[in-house]
């Protein structure tokens, strides 16, 4: 064989591999979750029925509004910001699944980002999908990238300036929704997405925001709730509640930085007259020195890298054998968010809404998050939604 | 077995698979990629711990070894269409005009001309983030002044690069500040100063201790050593062209809500056409097309395969164990070997090194009360100067290339550059062992 036909031969070869390579990408971009709506569903719309900005893109993400009727506040539900972060729309996904309201109002989105769980993060050698074992089967789901895919967002400017702050940020971050807050009409998607979110916001008068994120245990806001500062009583009332009464590991409260721009916790309190909770809890699958990377570590949230780093004091959060395991991950989110619900019912009364329907966290860490997750060919169409 | 022994077998496979391929001559980039595989065949065989672990399919194994492939992408595009926009003002007589006219305005003024020099070789770093994108637009330009300046070839190209190093370095863009910066969701405020009181320090050393001194300019000597421009080039032909390409850079900056996002690619791309529609002389557009590519094979060809090793490392624990590692390092060791450890690894891994290590180091340095921002801003000057090392050596491949070099790399180019290089490695050490103190005084 002479170096020419040895040449052709790697070049089909390569070009055999990226063919297969492609078409994981595209099965990635193409695959839809499923949603089954809990029977308590009023309504759902397309959040470009808020604005145009995002009509027409893959972030026109399901809004579930699940109203009373009866007068009460609103609330609305963040999921899926950061696709990385699996047990935020997890959570979500259990209250659009489980819900049903008997005062007030609760708007859910499971993924605000769909984008970014339509490819995966280059260089971060993240699986494609993870799998939640349920009673009925396997339910699949996409992981992904922290930012919009760059298919949807390209290219990145040198660097990403803010609006309206004209703060500036790492360039990636101008793909990132939780960068990109208060957002504009005429943007970059990821811009565009927080702006048509803030539309919903106004329009539907929200009274509060929870949008759920998970960070690496090396990052010092960990396990708390990041509150604008309108949230302070209603944070710090819940974060004492469930501290000390529910989550072995405390949920502390902190203040949203003033100086730093386009977060939720900071942007939408400051923007409309809604306020703002970001609630975080840990995931070692997003430390720099984790192990081996894949499915497993994504679910268990065990490291024995990061377990190392925790004995060297290196830590914010503890981890043990037990590790961050997905089902109290979302557990955790799911109690936040009901209990913070509870607390802005005693601060606020006119604000109130009542539920039923939602697991508690025993019952989630008992049971695993897969339980409360519904099969879809078990109910009729018209309950069933695709993201 | 323990998956720290795991991590440490993957490490050996690759470092054994990598000097293997080297001793039979492959490519650099062609032993990184067997490196790469060797290393995920040593992750399926080797026990991975006592944890359970997924599965990983051969159909994964692809995906992984190809999205690698894809990391630096934009890195790329802005190494081929710099090169093809500067390709295209050489060989239109551009850079013989511009270098005939800096000899003859400022052979008697050396330090003067030396300065204007560092200046015009930090901007384009300085505005794009990348040492590459210097050396390979405006480093061929600078080196041919130096030459005519009488500055040996050996310090020519040390120069070059470590110019190229310091603006990419040099604010407001330094990719590795804000990379580690993203992901350790800080904003990207605060490093202005910092850096650009260490690059542009750095800069000047290098500057005056490699060509301060030197024979006086003979005008006619060199005038008549330099390449003559073709008829018709004066200034305004000669600037337009990096005038559309800074206006260009800089309307997205100034003007971010208005300008839609053009990217530097097409920001090159563009110049590059206006340039070829005003330059006197016309080329062959498609040859040097073809030429850049071809010049660039290697270096794009290196990008592509730290992307895949990078991803590899990820994904067998060999990256976290690195990682790991340098973080839980006793605090005076890690302060007395950043200065090793970061400019290799950046020789390693190239841009991937900022989140690797940069985001562990904030939230240690942050937990031990040392400013994380200054501390950063030390370390993101001390990184670029890991371009001429290897396996990657991106800026000093591109150096090598545009000046087309012939000397040793090691004994010539890097014995040269070594002084200026510790002398700055020295200055960022400083910066961030006194990081709270000039924290608190800036």
């Amino acid at each position: 064989m002479n170096l020419k036909q040895a040449k052709i031969i790697i070049l089909v070869v390569v070009l055999l591999l990226t063919g297969l390579a492609g078409y994981m990408f595209y099965e990635q971009r193409n695959y839809k979750e499923t949603v089954v709506v809990s029977e308590g569903i009023t309504e759902v719309k397309k959040l470009s029925n808020y604005s145009d900005s995002i009509k027409g893109s893959v972030n026109d993400t399901n809004v579930y509004i699940f109203d009373s009727g009866k007068e009460g506040g609103t609330f609305l539900i963040c999921g899926g910001t950061h696709a990385e972060e699996p047990a935020c729309n997890l959570a979500a996904l259990v209250f659009a699944e489980n819900l049903k309201v008997t005062q007030g109002r609760i708007i859910v989105i499971n993924r605000i980002n769909i984008s970014g769980s339509l490819a995966t993060r280059m260089g971060e050698a993240y699986p494609r999908y993870y799998h939640i074992e349920t009673p009925w089967g396997v339910q699949k789901f996409r992981f992904g990238d922290r930012c919009c895919s760059p298919l949807d967002s390209w290219p990145d400017p040198e660097v990403y300036i803010h609006y309206d702050s004209r703060q500036n940020l790492a360039n990636v971050d101008i793909r990132n929704t939780n960068r990109s807050w208060p957002g504009r009409p005429n943007g970059l998607i990821a811009e565009r997405t927080t702006y048509a979110i803030m539309e919903l916001i106004r329009q539907e008068d929200v009274d509060y925001v929870l949008d759920f994120h998970e960070a690496e245990l090396e990052y010092p806001v960990e396990n708390t709730i990041v509150t604008h500062e309108r949230g302070n009583e209603v944070a710090a009332m819940t974060s004492m509640i469930l501290s000390a009464n529910v989550f072995d590991v405390p949920i502390g409260m902190e203040f949203s930085p003033k100086e730093l721009h386009g977060l939720s916790h900071r942007e939408i309190g400051d923007a409309s007259n809604a306020v703002s909770y970001l609630a975080e809890v840990a995931e070692p699958m997003l430390d720099r020195i984790r192990g081996i990377t894949d499915e497993e570590l994504l679910l268990s949230g065990k490291d024995r890298f990061v377990m190392e780093a925790g004995k060297a004091g290196l830590l914010y959060a503890p981890i043990d054998e037990d590790g961050w395991h997905i089902d109290k991950r979302v557990a955790r989110h799911v109690k936040t968010a009901l209990t913070i619900i509870e607390s802005n019912n005693m601060m606020n009364p006119d604000q109130t809404i009542l539920v039923e329907g939602m697991p508690s966290y025993e019952e989630m860490m008992s049971n695993g998050v897969g339980a409360y997750l519904l099969d879809p060919e078990s109910v009729d169409e018209g309950r069933l939604y695709y993201e | 077995m323990t998956m720290m022994t795991h991590s440490l077998i993957v490490i050996a496979v690759i470092v054994i698979a990598f000097v293997i391929t080297k001793k039979y001559k492959l490519e650099t980039e062609i032993s990184m990629i067997v490196a790469s595989v060797a290393a995920i065949l040593a992750h399926i065989i080797v026990p991975m711990g006592v944890d359970p672990r997924s599965d990983l399919p051969f159909t994964e194994i692809v995906r992984h070894l190809v999205e690698g492939a894809t990391t630096y992408f934009d890195v790329c595009l802005i190494f081929l269409t710099a090169t093809f926009f500067m390709s295209l003002f050489n060989e239109s007589g551009g850079v013989a005009f511009i270098v005939r006219k800096i000899v003859r305005k400022f052979h008697a003024h050396r330090m003067i001309c030396l300065l204007l020099l560092t200046i015009i070789m930090m901007i384009p770093g300085a505005i794009t983030g990348s040492g590459a994108t210097t050396v390979l637009t405006v480093g061929g330009l600078v080196g041919a002044v130096l030459k005519a300046m009488g500055v040996n070839k050996d310090k020519r190209i040390a120069l070059i690069f470590i110019l190229g190093a310091m603006s990419a370095a040099c604010p407001p863009i330094n990719l590795w500040a804000m990379m580690a910066a993203a992901g350790a969701n800080m904003p990207y405020v605060g490093f202005t100063l910092p850096l650009l009181i260490v690059s542009v320090t750095g800069a000047l050393f290098a500057s005056y201790y490699l060509a301060g001194k030197g024979q006086k300019i003979l005008l006619d000597d060199a005038l008549a050593d330099l390449p003559e421009a073709p008829e018709g080039w004066n200034f305004t032909k000669a600037l337009t062209p990096f005038l559309v390409l800074i206006v260009l850079i800089l309307a997205g900056r100034y003007f971010p809500f208005t300008m839609p996002t053009l990217g530097l690619p097409f920001v090159f791309m563009v110049s590059a056409f206006i340039l070829y529609f005003i330059a006197p002389k016309k080329v062959n557009i498609m040859q040097t097309a073809m030429k850049t590519v071809e010049n660039l094979k290697g270096l794009v060809g290196i990008m592509v395969a730290v992307g895949i090793l990078n991803q590899t490392m990820t994904l067998t624990g060999a990256r976290g164990l690195l990682s790991l590692g340098v973080v839980k390092l006793p605090i005076v060791v890690l302060f007395s070997t950043l200065w090793l450890i970061l400019p290799i690894s950046e020789g390693v891994l190239q841009y991937a090194v900022a989140p690797l290590f940069g985001v562990p180091l904030i939230m240690l340095f942050n937990m031990l009360g040392y400013d994380p921002v200054i501390s950063l801003a030390a370390w993101s000057v001390m990184w670029p100067l890991g371009d001429c090392l290897p396996p990657t050596a991106v800026v000093g491949r591109a150096a090598v290339l545009e000046l087309d070099y012939k000397g040793d790399y090691y004994k010539g180019f890097v014995k040269s550059a070594l002084v200026p290089m510790l002398f700055i490695l020295l200055l960022s050490s400083l910066m961030m062992i006194f990081s709270k103190e000039i924290g608190a005084w800036l």
